[in-house]
């Protein structure tokens, strides 16, 4: 900007049809890094999911044990009894989890397989359809029953025996798993005695980390966590293992986006040289016309990002209310991250115009051709 | 007219190259303008007009020699601040308008006074001042491709003064403009040395600016020649040494001198009586 005649804006939009194809070519670039964040932080939300829900204040698992995501956790069935002896203790809800996999005769779904005791927490958030499960019994989330193609009353197999499906939940399927509930007796029938996770829920006017502290100090063999705790360490599991395929394609669009940037400014600093070599002659600085190349980068980049947040909304709105197992979620902290990348995409996407009006002799000004 | 020096150039010398291939466009000039003083720089093509009045702006370094511009001597001024003595020094006023085709008129001239530090509304207040002036108070807000060549010139000129600079250095600024226009434009800029008494320099090839210029100056090869000491083409009108080095001839008693060889004979092939006409200059 020199001053305040707004000649860098008027400059980089005296084009409008070049200006405008190349803010929606940023535009779709940064919307594809919200499109992709938006599914991993639905996914997170997904799988994390039971924890948030479950109303516990605190978790305990076996020692070092910290997710239920890639992890396995076993606690001896004595440890449930004395977490129930800890005077802060309202309720106690023992699960026992295992990876498995659903399978009906035409199709299978990967799924976290939870036993629970019906009628106490642990178990599905809510059921949309039946109800709790008994012996021989299992309650599967409605959209991967509807994946699956398995009726209320249906048969599945799950963890390797035959199950009636005498409810659906609900909130539990994401892109890649969903969660069925089976009783804790069948689960330990079909793989032991153990405990893997207990639930906790503390007296009132106990802090969810009062409470982890003093599980902590009555069971020192075991690990224990605040459900916030918990839900932390869930998503940055599932972030880490798909960090590397996230950053490669965020980079990919942001260098998308850094051509588009840096070829609409480059055009239109072509396009205007003469112009710069003008304001060169009668007393622009450098440094002002540096920044007024940086300013169109900027504005480029603002527009780019407001249509992009707009189509995001619009794309993940029409994606949540039309697709079951996909969530997208754009999070302010994405927007924010999207900003900070796109404004430095900006910054160097202007480098070389700047470069090129720096080299700009003003004396070109008084030429009749640049 | 003040007898105060707004301009004082000495010595001043631009070599383009060196060792053999070395070219002097402009060698060893002086000159000095006066508040209030319009000096018109003519002469043939390749003279070193250009190269002189870049080298007066601040443009091009020169390779010896002073330029005295308020008390800053810009032969010797670091490179970093010449924007800013452009800026608040000189106003420039272009063959080709050069206006900035994306701002409209009122905006190009208040950009000039941003560079030069004036903004918002004193810079809008200028702007506005300096068009009314100009006759444009009905075209503040039209683009550059909206205005004739006249008019642009015009809003030139206003975006010359933004910054209210005791010298205004013109190039060729009737040249892409119809008589009657360029009548108009040179009325304006004797009006900025009489009414407001600036320093106009002006670089042109059109011989009408002489009846506005107190001093008209002839470069050629890089130097000044004195003008009441030269000779008028009868043919092209160009000014020309009085020495028998040019083409010339004798008719009637009278010594002719000519730019080149082609002027003499297109002259010497026409009637005595025509022939005759115009006067020598």
């Amino acid at each position: 900007m020199l001053g305040r005649v707004p000649f860098a804006r008027r400059t980089l939009f005296a084009e409008r049809r070049r200006a405008a194809l190349a803010v929606a070519g940023v535009a779709v670039a940064l919307l594809l890094v919200f499109i992709l964040d938006g599914i991993f932080a639905g996914a997170i939300q997904q799988v994390t999911a039971y924890i948030r829900t479950s109303r516990a204040d605190a978790i305990v698992s076996q020692q070092s044990v910290r997710t239920m995501h890639m992890s396995s956790s076993a606690l001896p069935p004595s440890d449930v009894e004395r977490v129930r002896g800890v005077a802060q203790v309202a309720w106690v809800a023992p699960i026992r989890y295992a990876t498995g996999i659903v399978v009906t005769p035409t199709d299978r779904q990967l799924a976290y397989v939870i036993g629970y005791q019906p009628g106490r927490r642990g178990g599905p958030r809510s059921l949309v359809e039946g109800r709790e499960p008994r012996d021989g019994e299992a309650v599967i989330d409605r959209v991967a029953a509807r994946g699956l193609d398995v009726p209320l009353g249906g048969r599945v197999q799950i963890l390797g025996r035959p199950f009636r499906v005498a409810g659906f939940s609900s909130g539990t399927t994401s892109i890649t798993n969903t969660i069925a509930f089976i009783t804790y007796r069948d689960f330990g029938r079909l793989r032991g005695s153990a405990v893997s996770y207990v639930l906790v829920g503390g007296r009132p006017g106990t802090s969810p980390r009062a409470l982890r502290d003093t599980l902590a100090a009555a069971l020192p063999d075991s690990t224990v966590q605040t459900r916030d705790e918990f839900v932390v360490r869930e998503a940055s599991i599932v972030r880490d293992m798909s960090a590397d395929t996230m950053q490669i394609m965020t980079f990919v669009a942001l260098v998308i986006a850094l051509a588009v940037i840096a070829l609409l400014l480059f055009t239109t600093t072509l396009a205007h040289l003469r112009d710069y070599g003008i304001v060169k002659a009668i007393g622009g600085s450098p440094a002002q016309l540096a920044r007024s190349v940086l300013v169109q980068a900027l504005w480029a980049v603002a527009l780019a990002l407001g249509f992009a947040v707009v189509l995001a909304l619009g794309v993940a709105g029409l994606i949540n209310r039309f697709s079951d197992n996909i969530a997208i979620v754009i999070e302010p902290s994405s927007v924010a991250r999207v900003a900070v990348g796109a404004s430095v995409v900006a910054v160097i996407g202007a480098l070389l115009p700047v470069w090129r009006i720096a080299r700009l002799d003003p004396a070109a000004a008084f030429r009749s051709a640049l | 007219m003040s007898t105060e020096f707004a301009l004082a150039v000495s010595k001043l010398t631009k070599t383009f190259g060196t060792g053999d291939l070395a070219v002097a466009a402009v060698r060893s000039v002086d000159l000095d303008v006066a508040a209030g003083e319009v000096v018109l720089i003519m002469g043939p093509s390749g003279s070193g007009k250009t190269t002189l009045l870049l080298m007066l702006g601040g443009m091009l370094r020169p390779t010896a020699g002073s330029i005295t511009v308020a008390g800053t001597d810009l032969a010797v001024t670091p490179e970093r601040r010449l924007p800013q003595l452009r800026a608040q020094h000189f106003g420039f006023v272009f063959q080709d308008f050069n206006l900035l085709s994306a701002l409209d008129a009122l905006e190009n001239v208040e950009l000039a006074s941003n560079l030069a530090g004036v903004h918002g509304a004193p810079a809008h207040r200028r702007g506005t001042e300096l068009l009314e002036r100009m006759g444009l108070v009905h075209r503040l807000h039209h683009r550059p491709d909206q205005l004739s060549g006249g008019e642009k010139q015009r809003v030139a000129m206003a975006r010359a003064l933004a910054n209210d600079p005791p010298v205004i250095l013109a190039d060729e600024p009737t040249a892409n403009l119809d008589s009657g226009m360029g009548r108009e434009v040179a009325r304006v800029l004797r009006s900025l040395a009489d009414d407001d008494q600036r320093a106009v320099v002006i670089v042109s090839h059109d011989a009408r600016l002489r009846d506005i210029a107190d001093r008209v100056l002839w470069l050629e090869d890089g130097t000044f020649r004195e003008l009441d000491a030269m000779a008028h083409d009868p043919i092209c009108g160009m000014a020309v040494e009085t020495t028998l080095d040019h083409p010339h001839l004798e008719r009637d008693g009278t010594l002719w001198y000519f730019c080149s060889t082609g002027c003499r004979d297109e002259y010497d092939a026409r009637p005595v009586a025509e022939s005759t006409a115009p006067a020598p200059g």
